[in-house]
């Protein structure tokens, strides 16, 4: 039986290091993965994360157990991705996006195996999914991101991006009426109405 | 809002089950009945599926390893800083964790005595805490923090305490006590009792202790400036050059393959260590952990080890020492700070910051033509290995020409399967030889020496006991590295016979071992534990290396193919042992009849050169792997012949007749070289040939009566060249040891001078062999590329199409069409 987060943290927070490395080992993806859709930017997100995981280290004691642990971390995630948004926009000046390599300086290797089609189609509608979120205004995409991406509740969701729970309700409904507009119609039977 | 907006907010919040009872039923009961919302329905659940299906990208293992360095270094401060800040905590408003580093030197001893006491005096005065960090050409970030601890301990410093030379302090205690301690302490921050060395995930071992041990300094506290306060900096000590400065940071940035993200706080490796030879040497190596490695203090200045970190991230890194037993890593008391005897020469990487991109590759020194007269001999140990060609292509497939030292072409010739006739009778391989004019320069012959081992029948195979040595490191958790090589073991697996075993040891900070030998009958026990596989964790590949030979030894099979198999991206954090020592211990193992093979995997990090040197040491071959048809090429297809010896120490001599032939060059195996009295001297190791192999080689042959002169010196005076006549072109020799054997058996074939047929009647081995060391030409912009060019590379490598099973002649056009585009850019 796995231990629930919440027994982790307060583990980690009477100095048991082990439950952090499990709580790092479970967290690190998802929350690089919301940072990076949030930020779009591979080398700012992979900063953020460090932060966050710092932040949990070094102040562990700021968790309170009223809270869901991953509630807290992703609040910590948000909060820290906004910083550094800042921070970025101010500086936007000196960027030169490279899109996807940024902080990745190496060689890229094409995948030399042909795909079957259908993994092709498969891939293909990822992206046009992925870049139809990423269109989404902020609150709307980080809302709908919690939701679909971390499977979050809506008043977890609240929770984090501190609104009402009829906001979020109403955020992740307007995100997918225009995914719904936004994506091509094979793949959707109607957008006429 | 209408009232069918509001309905569909409903039907979202249903579809994420956030719906009361009561709602719910009503949106159910609307549902039923309006087809519009259906449609909306679906499409929003498709939408909605669709998103939960995509994958999430994993966050890369070298940055992985950074945050787990930084959290290391945070809690090693932590250890003894925090718990005591915890208690004043209450009382002090401090709201940073300040921390410094203090550097001693001999020659700047005084220099830094003043900034002690003026670092001291300012601690004394601040009362409030400072949030910046202070300018770190002084200790004086700890001062805070030291002055609280000397109060504590209720003593009065005195400056001329502080221990002036590393020497002093890392040998240990001078004179215990109370005194000492909180000296060293102030200076140097609290002493981290943490695991430094990488080993493991987080955090093996202990929590710090309260109890320092003196006398000793460790470089997580190792403090750390922030780049631009360094620059602005300008009481800064000449520790080293600004260009030198630059370079490093720079480097630095690059290294952690973010140089814009970091803009307000960019880590900057503390550079205080490397006294003036910095200027010009610095260089920091790029471990995947962003680790740096730095060299021991030189002669002239015994200076605290370096470091790397970012205050407000608490970034550190782990720091090597350069030492005679190769890197190695810091750890408390393990400060070597004698001063390096030779400082060229015992320290290759004194204090340099190295670039970016790891890749190391031996300068190829390309064999030059020599005149017969001079050097009637030429001998060279045979080669099968085949990854410079895989290299190459990765290079080509993405976009970039090969760096001219990748490309090794012998090993491109030999990544290909020529159609040499069976070796009859006893002998275990069969030997060819074929001569024409030579393609790129018509004035000279081309000649191909090939051969060819016997086949072996499935029975006549001889039972393997394989440990698979696999780096689970960090970095090894890439698509194209454990992923691929998870893939391709798979698939071997299927063919393995009952009789042969399998074991799987990992290393990753620990060596573990994953798999027990196992016989192929119990294939799914083997499968299981390669789906254990997971990359994570720091390399240290010497510790795996011993257990593997041990694991080996063990399950040894008498005549049988007893090897282990490395597979690694080439990260050996050689944690205890030195390239020295891991080569005498393959070379015994080698002499208990363990062989080794070493498979290469991923980009960046990949030390093309000693894994070959490894394998070569280790009698065995030496791949690399890229993509999945790779991996199964060489695990799978080739499990015949590489896991198969025939023949082992098998020498070429090759004696040319001065009649026939005025100069002649070998082309590739540079490497391979050996010395003419090498080629009877059974002692001396030589390359390995597997069952079904074929090896081949050529020679430009400059004919005699050229007018080309490549004579390099004057006729001898006293002793009279007499040269026979004969009508010979040259005699091949080669020399090899049964596998059971210490003693080698010779075969000669001596190779008429008539054989020398023209381009258009050659066979299809030797057109499409020259096309493939002409390509290699190419790619290195040889001296000796002649009339080479891609066109006739392409033309003829198409006329040689008939053996390829496998379509790798084909793929090797494919490569040489992009080449031909690639090149002409430049």
């Amino acid at each position: 039986m796995k231990r629930a987060d919440e027994e982790l943290i307060l583990e980690f927070q009477n100095g048991h290091e082990d439950a952090f490395e499990e709580l790092f080992r479970k967290y690190k993806t998802p929350v690089f993965n919301f940072v990076m859709r949030l930020l779009r930017n591979r080398a700012d997100a992979e900063d953020v994360v460090a932060e966050v995981f710092m932040k949990l280290y070094t102040h562990k004691h700021s968790y309170k157990p009223q809270a869901r642990f991953s509630t807290w971390l992703f609040t910590v995630a948000r909060n820290t991705s906004i910083s550094r948004a800042r921070v970025r926009n101010r500086f936007s000046s000196l960027w030169v996006s490279h899109g996807q390599s940024d902080g990745y300086e190496e060689i890229p290797v094409p995948d030399s195996s042909p795909l079957p089609p259908e993994h092709l189609i498969g891939r293909e509608t990822a992206v046009v999914l992925q870049e139809a979120v990423e269109k989404l205004p902020d609150d709307q995409k980080e809302a709908l991101i919690l939701r679909e991406y971390h499977n979050f509740k809506y008043d977890d969701i609240a929770a984090i991006m501190g609104c009402s729970l009829e906001n979020v309700k109403i955020l992740i409904y307007r995100a997918r009426v225009r995914l719904r507009q936004d994506l091509p119609s094979i793949l959707m039977e109607g957008q006429n109405d | 809002m209408t009232d069918h907006e509001n309905m569909r907010i409903l039907i979202s919040a249903y579809i994420d089950e956030e719906l009361p009872e009561t709602e719910r039923q009503a949106v159910e009961d609307h549902l039923v009945a309006c087809e519009e919302c259906q449609r909306f329905y679906r499409d929003i659940r498709k939408i909605s599926s669709s998103l939960k299906n995509l994958n999430s990208e994993p966050l890369s293992p070298d940055q992985e390893q950074n945050i787990i360095n930084q959290i290391k270094a945070v809690r090693s401060r932590e250890g003894q800083g925090m718990r005591r800040f915890e208690h004043y905590f209450p009382y002090s408003a401090m709201s940073t964790l300040i921390i410094c580093m203090l550097v001693f030197t001999v020659s700047l001893r005084v220099y830094m005595k003043r900034n002690v006491q003026t670092a001291l005096r300012d601690a004394q005065e601040e009362s409030v805490p400072q949030v910046a960090m202070p300018p770190m050409n002084a200790a004086r970030g700890r001062m805070e923090e030291g002055s609280a601890l000397r109060e504590k301990a209720n003593l009065a410093v005195p400056p001329s305490e502080v221990p002036s030379s590393q020497n002093r302090l890392a040998a240990g205690p001078l004179e215990p006590g109370e005194k000492r301690k909180a000296v060293m302490e102030a200076v140097s921050g609290p002493v981290l009792g943490g695991e430094v060395s990488g080993e493991g995930f987080l955090f093996k071992g202990q929590p710090p202790k309260e109890e320092t041990p003196l006398g000793i300094m460790k470089q997580n506290e190792v403090p750390v400036r922030k780049d631009r306060e360094l620059r602005e900096q300008e009481s800064l000590p000449v520790f080293y050059g600004e260009s030198a400065h630059k370079t490093e940071s720079w480097a630095l940035e690059r290294l952690e393959g973010k140089a814009d993200s970091r803009l307000g706080d960019r880590p900057m490796e503390t550079g205080a260590l490397t006294g003036h030879y910095a200027a010009d040497e610095s260089r920091v190596r790029s471990l995947p952990a962003a680790k740096v490695m730095m060299a021991s203090p030189a002669a002239s200045m015994s200076l605290t080890p370096a470091i790397r970190g970012d205050t407000a991230n608490g970034r550190a890194g782990e720091i090597y020492n350069y030492t005679d037993k190769g890197l190695v890593p810091m750890r408390p008391g393990f400060m070597i700070v004698e001063p390096p005897k030779d400082r060229d020469e015992a320290y290759p990487y004194y204090g340099r910051i190295k670039e970016e991109n790891t890749e190391e590759y031996d300068r190829v020194y390309e064999n030059e033509f020599l005149s017969v007269l001079d050097n009637p001999l030429s001998t060279f140990s045979i080669d099968v290995d085949t990854a410079s060609y895989a290299n190459v292509r990765r290079y080509l497939n993405a976009g970039q020409m090969p760096p001219k030292d990748a490309v090794r072409i012998e090993e491109m010739v030999n990544y290909f399967v020529y159609d040499y006739p069976q070796p009859d009778g006893d002998e275990p391989f069969s030997l060819v030889t074929e001569t024409a004019a030579c393609p790129w320069n018509p004035a000279h012959h081309l000649a191909l020496i090939g051969m060819k081992a016997k086949e072996l029948s499935g029975e006549e195979m001889p039972a393997s006991n394989l440990v698979f040595l696999i780096d689970v490191s960090g970095s090894m958790n890439r698509p194209e590295k454990l992923p691929l090589l998870k893939s391709a073991l798979a698939v071997m697996v299927g063919r393995l016979r009952p009789e042969e075993r399998i074991s799987i040891v990992t290393y990753a900070g620990q060596a573990g071992l994953m798999l027990d030998s196992t016989p192929g009958y119990e294939k799914e026990r083997i499968l299981r534990a390669i789906d254990r596989l997971e990359a994570g964790g720091s390399t240290a590949g010497e510790q795996g290396i011993q257990l593997a030979y041990r694991i080996a030894r063990q399950n040894f099979i008498p005549q049988g193919n007893n090897r282990v198999i490395l597979a690694t991206d080439g990260d050996f954090n050689v944690g205890i042992s030195s390239d020295g020592d891991l080569t005498r211990l393959i070379e015994e193992k080698r002499g208990e009849g363990i062989f080794l093979t070493v498979l290469g995997f991923g980009t960046g990090n990949y030390k093309d050169s000693k894994m070959e040197k490894l394998a070569d040491k280790g009698n065995g071959n030496y791949y690399y792997i890229d993509t999945l048809q790779e991996a199964r090429k060489v695990l799978v297809s080739e499990l015949g012949s590489m896991l198969f010896p025939v023949a082992k120490d098998v020498k070429i001599q090759v004696e040319f007749n001065p009649s026939t032939v005025q100069a002649y060059r070998l082309i590739g195996y540079e490497n391979r070289a050996l010395a003419k009295e090498d080629f009877n001297d059974d002692t001396k190791d030589a390359g390995e040939l597997g069952a079904g192999h074929t090896v081949t080689a050529f020679y430009e042959i400059v004919p005699a009566g050229s007018s080309e002169d490549h004579r390099k010196t004057d006729p001898l005076q006293y002793m009279e060249t007499v040269v026979g006549d004969s009508g010979d072109l040259m005699t091949v020799k080669l020399r090899y040891k049964e596998l059971q054997h210490d003693t080698s058996r010779l075969i000669t074939r001596a190779v008429p001078a008539s054989q020398a047929g023209e381009p258009e009647e050659v066979s299809d081995n030797f057109r499409f062999g020259a096309a493939v060391v002409e390509f290699g030409l190419l790619l290195r912009d040889s001296a000796f590329k002649g009339q080479s060019s891609y066109l006739d590379v392409l033309q003829r490598a198409k006329a040689s199409l008939e053996a390829d099973a496998w379509g790798y002649r084909q793929e090797f056009i494919r490569l040489v069409e992009k080449a031909a585009v690639l090149d002409s850019a430049y």
